[in-house]
């Protein structure tokens, strides 16, 4: 993965047809599956949440992506690639915070180690995030 | 001696700040007894330590310019 997976503010749209149009490159594969994380405005304790700010430890991110992409194409002899791309910094309800691709020889892998991926990033990736209520005050996650 | 120490997520907010720098600090055990000293309310949250972006379960010593960062549990996605 050459690019910089960390996208300052929500990920736009536009991001998601850019990886459609180099899905019609990758001819080795038969299926691909993307995953959309989106900031949700839940209420909690009657407060709504109106944003999320994301931080990251920069340093190390990119490091512990390459070791997540390395452990999925181990797992999965059918995965082609991985790519996937985080937010940092403030993402308004609504927003896509999480965008990752799995493409793959055939469906079962692509949709398998999408699933796979998100629980590892998840698990593994140095990102915090602080959610922001429509009072303005916070709590950490 | 100097180690760079960074601070994440909720701990950003309790030491007031994301990034310090420590002088003369022998081992990991010693800069977390100096940053406590400091910020005796660190002491409540549950994190993890890197050296250097490698986490580490144990006791290490220090050399110039290390980067050590205070991490809580990941919340990416």
């Amino acid at each position: 993965m050459g690019r910089n997976l960390l996208i300052h503010g929500p990920i736009p749209g536009s991001s998601i047809l850019s990886l459609l149009d180099e899905m019609g490159m990758k001819s080795d594969s038969g299926g691909h599956s993307l995953f959309v994380g989106q900031v949700r405005a839940d209420e909690i304790e009657g407060k709504v949440v109106s944003a999320i700010e994301y931080s990251a430890y920069e340093g190390m991110v990119q490091a512990e992506a390459n070791k997540i992409i390395q452990s999925i194409l181990a797992e999965f002899d059918d995965v082609r690639s991985v790519d996937f791309f985080h937010s940092t910094g403030i993402v308004k309800a609504g927003g896509i915070s999480l965008l990752v691709l799995v493409s793959a020889g055939h469906r079962k892998q692509a949709i398998e180690a999408c699933s796979k991926t998100v629980e590892l990033i998840k698990e593994r990736l140095p990102v915090w995030k602080k959610e922001i209520y429509e009072d303005n005050s916070h709590s950490w996650k | 001696m100097q180690v760079k120490v960074l601070f994440f997520g909720v701990l950003s907010e309790v030491a007031g700040t994301d990034c310090r720098h420590y002088m003369e600090v022998k081992s990991i055990n010693d800069l977390k007894s100096r940053i406590i000293d400091e910020f005796p309310e660190i002491a409540h949250y549950n994190y993890r330590i890197s050296l250097n972006s490698e986490i580490i379960s144990s006791d290490r010593l220090l050399n110039e310019n290390d980067e050590i960062a205070l991490m809580p549990p990941f919340a990416g996605g």
